[in-house]
């Protein structure tokens, strides 16, 4: 780690906080206890993390710590970089040559005989991993936008969540991360959502729903036999129920047989985020196993980027599970929907501009960017582009789970100029997005940035837009 | 011909074109040993698609945002890649096929492009030196391979055999460097050349398997395997 350079964000220099994980221990939480869960402890961190690192490391990721040129054209793609031009640290490059530096010096034969020469390194100590979880934590959103601009094909966001990896075996983790992952490891979500506040909040959404539509309307909890297993995010029980409420107006206009599991609900996957495959691999398996468990023949996936991504295309690699059903997001599902005519909209009732935000983990790292753009134009009166967009959209600045690192906040918010341009050159009233994460994201933007905006999402829209038939 | 250039232009060459090779088998050997995961769900896209794409994404400036903002460098990285296959190609013709520098106009060619991929490699080194953002970033062997990569390019475009009065010195230097380049590289960043094929297919493998590349239209069918009754 280069001591010469300190971030002026101070976030390189940000403490290791391990106040929960000592609580933790203390209370003898079951995460903690059976080990899925690493704490911090003092002491032989760098010679694991060393051999963490030389087992762990896979072809792809070789040859991305490996092929880098170092010609720095990656730099004007991260927006950390476009809010402070005048500092290294903030490019990508810097950041994966705090992994690569190591690598080098430990795996790679030049860095071995000849270190100065190709600037590797060793940790001196857990301060310098705390350094390095600053960096990989605090500085990246994960958003993969360097990838795509490099021209070597280096993959700076796999080598980051690989490094976030190795510091969670070793406890390494800013606080907010331990607390997630423990809730998920603990709890199935990352919200620490008990069975009976998920059984209530359906029932509440459910009561609303029969107000509206009638005595036949339902969201069905564990009914087997379904076409649709749907999965939702935590944060939907919790803060949002209403979107829930949206695709059961949609799934029952358009006469779909569908479900939620009792467990194995939460699409969300914190592993991704902390790079821990085995959190991956347990969070995914619930849902496959619920929807093999129901009998279902599809699992619809609410709107959620890194949710999508770790069910649709990562869970099944972590969990070491072939994909059986189809797996696909909700929007795609609203597409088609249209596109059959088994739902009916009215573009009026959403009369003010709409922009759309891509998801980094939907866009660069997933399949779908025009089906979104394809449901707003039939159910929006007035859909603009944000520019750029697409697979070359910014990030909310919530990506890579930093909505749940504190510290690093106001780093994140000053990163987060260069998606307030791109919203207020839209001039839109709403931007939508299919992502919760986003949503909180672009929220924080638009609070901080003082634009004159509010964040939707598709299923809200539609919900909206949705003509329900005579006598519904 | 003396016979130190003779050797140099030949054996000198053989050998550090086996030394280079050896070590490049080595080094392939080293970068299979790092295992690769099995792709366990069903493709939306591609894979050979996305692979093509990504291979081909160099030769395609607009692709790229960081390529389109600044086609001036893009124009730079052609120029200098472009002059160093000249100057390669020039290493063997002049033993194996020196009729070819008889005429004048293609020993031209080549000079001029070697010419211009040695001011494209001093544009670079200058930046590399006065941009604080890419002085933090480079470490000796950046430095060293683009200054040792202007020197050889000098030395190439010195080299055509057209100056019978300059003798010998020329040659020799430029085959002394070429033989230095080929055992150096493989432990230098210029050795990205081997990389590039690997990082670049990785990528585009995952991201056709997913229907990202190459950047399409909306899939109707994109969920994985075949659609069993209506949802
Ligand atoms: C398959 C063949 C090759 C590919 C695909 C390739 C690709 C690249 C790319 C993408 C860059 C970065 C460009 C940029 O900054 O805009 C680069 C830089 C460079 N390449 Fe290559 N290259 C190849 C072969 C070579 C060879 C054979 C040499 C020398 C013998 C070489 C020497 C260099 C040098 C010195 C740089 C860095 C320039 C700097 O530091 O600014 N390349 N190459
Ligand atoms: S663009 Fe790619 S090769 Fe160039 S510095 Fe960035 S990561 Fe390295
Ligand atoms: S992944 Fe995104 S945030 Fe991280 S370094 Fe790359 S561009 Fe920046």
């Amino acid at each position: 780690m280069s001591r010469r350079t300190k971030s002026p964000s101070g976030v390189i220099d940000a403490p290791l906080d391990v106040a929960a994980q000592a609580k933790a221990r203390e209370e003898g939480r079951p995460s903690v206890r059976d080990g899925r869960l690493k704490t911090y402890e003092p002491g032989a961190n760098v010679g694991r993390f060393l051999e963490l690192l030389g087992r762990r490391v896979s072809r792809p990721l070789a040859v991305s710590l490996t092929a880098c040129v170092h010609c720095g054209r990656c730099a004007e793609s991260c927006h950390y970089f476009l809010a402070r031009p005048d500092d290294p640290t903030m490019t990508p490059v810097w950041k994966a040559d705090q992994i690569r530096k190591i690598f080098k010096r430990h795996v790679d034969w030049t860095g071995r005989v000849a270190p100065w020469w190709a600037k590797a390194g060793t940790p001196d100590g857990d301060e310098d991993l705390n350094r390095l979880k600053n960096v990989v934590f605090g500085a990246c959103s994960a958003c993969r936008r360097c990838t795509f601009n490099c021209p070597m094909g280096v993959d700076t966001a796999l080598l980051v969540r690989f490094t976030r990896g190795l510091l969670t075996e070793l406890g390494i983790v800013p606080e907010g991360v331990f607390n997630v992952s423990r809730d998920q490891w603990e709890t199935g979500n990352q919200m620490a959502v008990t069975e009976t506040d998920f059984l209530e909040t359906i029932e509440w959404m459910r009561d609303d729903l029969r107000a509206e539509l009638g005595p036949g309307a339902d969201i069905p909890v564990d009914r087997p036999d379904c076409d649709i297993l749907y999965t939702i995010n935590p944060r939907e029980i919790k803060f949002d129920p209403r979107s829930i409420a949206h695709a059961a107006r949609i799934f029952h206009a358009a006469g779909a047989s569908w479900t939620l599991p009792k467990w194995g609900w939460d699409q969300t996957n914190f592993g991704l985020f902390s790079g821990d495959d085995a959190l991956g691999a347990y969070v995914s398996r619930n849902l496959y196993e619920a929807a093999e468990r129901l009998r279902a023949r599809r699992i619809v996936i609410s709107e959620c980027g890194h949710g999508y991504r770790s069910t649709r295309w990562e869970g099944y690699t972590w969990s070491g599970y072939d994909q059986k059903l189809p797996t696909e997001s909700i929007v795609a599902v609203l597409r088609r929907y249209l596109e059959e005519g088994r739902i009916v909209v009215d573009p009026g009732r959403n009369l003010e501009p709409v922009t759309f935000h891509d998801s980094c983990n939907i866009a660069r790292s997933g399949d779908l960017v025009e089906e979104p753009r394809q449901v707003l134009r039939r159910v929006c009166a007035d859909f603009r582009e944000m520019h750029p967009n697409r697979q070359e959209n910014f990030c909310c600045t919530g990506g890579g789970g930093l909505l749940a690192m504190a510290e690093y906040r106001p780093l994140r918010l000053e990163a987060g100029k260069v998606k307030a341009e791109q919203l207020k050159a839209t001039e839109a009233a709403l931007v939508c997005t299919m992502c919760h994460n986003c949503i909180d994201g672009l929220g924080d933007v638009i609070k901080h940035y003082h634009l004159p905006m509010r964040v939707v999402q598709v299923l809200e829209l539609v919900s909206r837009a949705l003509v329900l038939p005579a006598g519904s | 011909m003396s016979n130190l250039l003779r050797t140099f232009e030949n054996e000198v060459q053989l050998a550090a074109l086996a030394f280079m090779g050896l070590v490049y088998a080595l080094r392939l050997v080293w970068i299979f040993r790092f295992r690769v995961g099995r792709e366990r769900t069903v493709a939306v896209g591609r894979e050979g698609a996305g692979t093509g794409y990504s291979l081909m994404n160099i030769a395609m400036p607009w692709a790229m945002e960081s390529t389109r903002t600044h086609p001036g460098r893009y124009l730079e990285f052609v120029v200098l890649h472009l002059g160093i296959a000249a100057a390669i190609a020039a290493s063997f013709i002049i033993p194996y096929g020196p009729g070819l520098f008889e005429t004048a106009w293609v020993r031209g060619i080549f000079r001029a492009f070697i010419a211009a991929a040695g001011l494209a490699g001093l544009a670079r080194l200058a930046r590399r030196l006065t941009n604080p953002v890419l002085r933090e970033i480079s470490s000796p062997d950046d430095y060293f391979s683009l200054v040792f990569l202007i020197v050889w390019l000098a030395a190439g475009v010195l080299a055509l055999p057209d100056r019978p009065a300059a003798g010998e010195g020329p040659l020799l230097a430029f085959f002394g460097l070429t033989a230095f380049l080929l055992v150096y590289v493989p432990f230098s960043k210029i050795g990205h050349y081997l990389y590039y094929p690997f990082s670049r297919i990785y990528l585009g493998r995952t991201l056709g398997h997913r229907g990202a590349w190459p950047p399409a239209a909306a899939k109707s069918a994109g969920a994985g395997p075949a659609r069993k009754g209506a949802a």
